[in-house]
């Protein structure tokens, strides 16, 4: 069949018809990414936090930029040699195109691997403590300071993988499981954290059960045996089972209720006698089989199990999981540990403070970190120095206004946030680790050199959990801005792989095309074009607005 | 419409020069934003930042789709099909935008202080 309108444009439209296509689906573009753009700025306009102004950082999202201006100049060429049957050209071209889409989205990658291995941490009091969190240990091996644990000391989940230093400890006495929710996983993980401390968990009583209508219960499950995800299986099977049975048996026992009233109050509304159509409970009892919504586990000797604070609501004496699973045994404590602590920032309390009209720096010397940290005194002390010399520095450059005022003064993120490049200077003003340029600008791209600058400059911190407000990754769940960025950017990097497949394909299988019909291709490599130039129009807006503004 | 072979051999210089004019941009862009000698208006990010940084943005953005989206001299159709898109967002963003003006805002709606965060309330914006 051959297709219309390919090469020769349309008399009503006086387009080619896939151009009016490409178009379309432009303008549906248009909507999707306007909605998100207007959302970022009700997002940003009704914050009730202070906004992360500038805060991720700059250098990759600005080679991303050239790489996709770079792209679209190479594209628009493409076609060009193509309208000219240049097919080398062409190859040439198109080539460095999808290239500069590969290193696109290589770079989206690391920024992005970069933001979800970054722990942030909201106390209480509002001031925010950024960093990355320490690994768990094994029982009995002592971290010594300023001494990097060996490979082997840490503790392993059951996936081998270390655990970060964040979870909630329950010296755990008895484990009750839903049946129908629980979370093989974390069956695997409990069986594996006993399995490090020496303890056993065992069935707390027999299991037993009427499998079979009018027949003895039988037991399932002996008192003793040990948990093992097959066990709940096995359990859950007779479980269910029985459930379905018991409701086939109800809802018959209701349908024949009601045909005999029906049949008692003939021509009268259903409403009037429903009150009175009722299972005969007794009657049906015999024949039902047993439900078990849960089995109990008794942790012999008692011993102490880590959850993820996101899995668990944790209570004094009985704690739930988040798949029903109930946690019996006493909690303990359960800090919060960073092992490199890269920024403090006060600019939650500060605002929260002045809206209740306490002054900044009285709050900020009331906040636990400052209280129970001398690194954070300390840094504050010099941070203060700093201002000082950025107010000078300012007044000096801009002078006064006609009422004495400095014209220009420090931001608020200036004032309240000490971040890594403030605590790097520091250490470096300290005389301490020293970074030479080469390894001084990687840290702009990857983010502070934590294992180069060590702990003199990215300190230790533990939180206790009860000062804990809120922790997140520096994922979506941390902030509106965080949401609004993986957002934008993740549609974005969408779109261009989408556009670089399309357009690896007319590089890669364009060949037979070219040479039955060139100008059908170069149409095609057109469309294609229009698309990426619009992924780089998105890029023009998403730049500034998520980098600099 | 710079179809034939011999138009579009001249436009490829128009192409190059608005590459240049991308990266220029850009360049700026960044520099108004971390160069204190090219920080328009306060110290830091305020409204005059956003303003150029986004008149900027849509400069480079009119450029990319006049030049290399052929938006210069194309049929009415695309100008229709895209045009009403355009036109559509601003006015339901406008019409979101009418929420700010919503009285729940008004801390004085009800008689007394409401616990709803005001407008701007981020002390960055100012």
């Amino acid at each position: 069949m051959e297709i219309p309108y390919v090469v020769t444009p349309r008399k009503d439209t006086g387009l080619f018809n896939s151009k009016i296509a490409i178009w379309l689906f432009l303008a549906s573009e248009v909507m999707l990414f306007g909605g998100f753009f207007s959302a970022y700025v009700f997002l940003r306009l009704g914050a009730d936090y202070p906004w992360p102004e500038r805060t991720l950082p700059v250098l990759p999202g600005l080679i991303n930029t050239f790489v996709l201006i770079g792209s679209s100049v190479t594209v628009v060429f493409a076609w060009a040699s193509l309208k000219m049957r240049q097919w080398r050209r062409f190859q040439f071209f198109m080539g460095i195109t999808v290239t500069c889409a590969v290193v696109f989205m290589a770079l989206k990658g690391v920024e992005y691997s970069v933001k979800l291995k970054h722990q942030a941490l909201r106390l209480n009091d509002y001031s925010i403590v950024e960093g990355h969190l320490a690994y768990e240990l094994k029982d009995g091996v002592e971290a010594h300071h300023g001494e990097q644990p060996k490979a082997d000391d840490y503790a392993l989940n059951h996936k081998g993988k270390k655990i970060e230093e964040n979870q909630i400890y329950v010296e755990t006495s008895k484990l009750t499981f839903d049946l129908r929710r629980f979370y093989q996983p974390w069956i695997e993980e409990i069986n594996n954290q006993v399995g490090h401390r020496d303890a056993k968990i065992v069935l707390a009583q027999d299991v037993t059960a009427v499998t079979q209508e009018k027949q003895a219960p039988e037991t399932l499950a002996k008192a003793g045996e040990p948990l093992s995800v097959d066990l709940l299986k096995k359990i859950r099977k007779a479980h269910l089972a029985a459930a379905a049975h018991n409701s086939r048996l109800r809802t018959a026992a209701l349908r024949k209720e009601w045909k005999t009233a029906k049949a008692a109050h003939p021509g009268e509304a259903d409403w009037k006698y429903a009150s009175s159509v009722n299972i005969d409970t007794k009657a049906l009892e015999p024949l039902l089989l047993t439900e078990i919504p849960s089995v109990a586990f008794n942790v012999d000797p008692p011993a102490r199990l880590e959850f993820r604070p996101r899995d668990i609501q944790e209570a004094a004496g009985k704690s739930t999981l988040r798949d029903g699973t109930v946690v019996e045994g006493a909690l303990q404590a359960s800090p919060m540990g960073f092992h490199y602590v890269d920024a403090i920032d006060f600019q939650y309390l500060v605002m929260k403070a002045v809206e209740k009209g306490i002054d900044p720096e009285i709050a900020i010397e009331e906040s636990w970190l400052y209280k129970n940290h001398q690194f954070v005194r300390d840094a504050w002390t010099w941070h203060r120095g700093e201002i000082e010399k950025l107010k000078a520095r300012l007044l000096k450059g801009y002078g006064t206004d006609k009422d004495g005022k400095p014209k220009r003064e420090p931001t608020h993120k200036e004032l309240y946030r000490m971040g890594w490049e403030d605590f790097a200077r520091m250490a470096e003003d300290n005389g301490r680790a020293k970074l030479s340029g080469m390894d001084a600008l990687g840290e702009h791209f990857f983010g502070p050199d934590y294992d180069a600058r060590g702990n003199e400059t990215f300190p230790h911190l533990v939180v206790p959990r009860e000062q804990v407000g809120f922790s997140a990754k520096f994922s979506p769940a941390w902030n509106t801005y965080y949401a609004i960025y993986f957002i934008i950017t993740g549609l974005h990097g969408i779109h261009v792989i989408g556009g670089a497949l399309v357009l690896a394909y007319y590089l890669f299988f364009g060949r037979k095309m070219y040479l039955s019909n060139p100008e059908w291709l170069a149409n095609r490599v057109e469309i294609g074009g229009l698309f990426w130039h619009f992924v780089d129009l998105i890029w023009i807006f998403a730049f500034p607005i998520l980098y600099l503004m | 419409m710079a179809d034939t072979p011999e138009a579009i051999k001249k436009s490829i210089r128009i192409y190059l020069t608005v590459g240049g004019i991308l990266f220029l941009g850009t360049i700026i862009t960044v520099m108004v934003a971390t160069v204190p000698w090219m920080d328009v208006g306060q110290h830091g990010f305020d409204k005059w930042d956003c303003i150029l940084g986004l008149a900027i943005a849509a400069t480079k953005a009119s450029l990319v789709a006049a030049i290399f989206m052929h938006l210069n001299h194309e049929k009415k159709a695309v100008y229709w099909l895209f045009g009403s898109a355009l036109v559509m967002v601003c006015s339901l963003s406008f019409l979101t935008a009418l929420g700010m003006f919503d009285p729940i805002h008004d801390p004085l709606f009800y008689g007394k202080e409401s616990k709803t965060p005001k407008i701007l309330a981020s002390p960055t914006l100012r």
